[in-house]
């Protein structure tokens, strides 16, 4: 899993917790803006990924005695951040590439 | 809506309602009123709700029972994974021996007046021995690299010496 592509959901869920820990609506009010309205995820979806990425640990709640259920936030662990590198390294070679091929194309 | 939103969370498993069930009726309600006025923006909203309430109860049940069965990463981002041509084969196989299984079957059930068990068991018997057959086939493709499932590797090695020529 750690090597393989994510789906836009999933990626742009940890791009939204890069900056700083975010509870569920923040999560979705911030894919919308960077997604420019592309990308509006239901809660179905965001909550989906959001276990997922709890249960392989790539995210942690953030513990905090007075935080309501409804605003529990959530944050990058360590390893969430490595992985994300690592497929931002993995979209940076397919872009080289991509790019190589059609600059060989059009040559 | 709250409402049949909460008794759509209903199909989620228990487990996962307990963990994320309120927090997520909060984060509908927030987003359904901070949606503007618009009836089609309502439409789409809902829409897109009750999809992906009823899709991501299914993939939490699969996961429940099978573990993560429906793969987290897109690997159809990967078009060497889309179709590998190994699949034709093995889906023509299956569809012969069920094709196979049928013929026999009827040809028993002819013999046997009445009684379905005959048909059943050889309809079963032909199924494990195609699946059987179609596994060890795909066994021995993949052994000798030619199932298609080595293109990433592939495609891996060669980005690495793309990067590395373009470093050159």
């Amino acid at each position: 899993m750690e090597t393989s592509a994510l789906s836009e959901p999933v990626l742009l869920v940890l791009l939204s917790l890069v900056e700083q820990p975010r509870h569920g609506y923040s999560m979705l009010k911030d894919i919308e803006s960077m997604s420019h309205g592309r990308v509006l995820l239901s809660t179905g979806t965001l909550y989906g990924a959001l276990q997922r990425l709890l249960d392989n640990g790539w995210i942690e709640r953030v513990h905090e005695d007075n935080t309501p259920r409804d605003r529990r936030t959530y944050r990058l662990t360590s390893r969430g951040r490595r992985n994300l590198q690592t497929e931002i390294e993995r979209m940076r070679y397919l872009t080289k590439l991509a790019s190589l091929r059609v600059a060989r194309k059009e040559a | 809506m709250l409402t049949v939103y909460c008794w759509l969370l209903c199909l989620y498993p228990r487990s996962y309602r307990h963990d994320f069930g309120e927090e997520m009726t909060f984060v509908f309600r927030d987003a359904r009123d901070a949606l503007p006025p618009a009836l089609a923006a309502k439409i789409s909203f809902y829409w897109c709700e009750v999809f992906g309430l009823l899709s991501s109860a299914l993939c939490a049940h699969f996961d429940r029972l099978f573990g993560p069965a429906i793969p987290f990463p897109r690997f159809y981002m990967q078009p060497q994974f889309r179709f590998p041509r190994i699949t034709v084969f093995l889906m023509l196989v299956i569809f012969g021996g069920v094709v196979l299984a049928i013929r026999i079957a009827s040809t028993v059930a002819g013999d046997t007046s009445g009684s379905v068990w005959p048909l059943v068991s050889v309809l079963v018997f032909m199924l494990v021995t195609m699946g059987i057959a179609a596994a060890v086939f795909s066994g021995v493709l993949h052994s000798l690299r030619r199932s298609g499932l080595h293109r990433l590797e592939n495609l891996q090695s060669h980005m690495h010496s793309v990067e590395s020529n373009s470093k050159q």
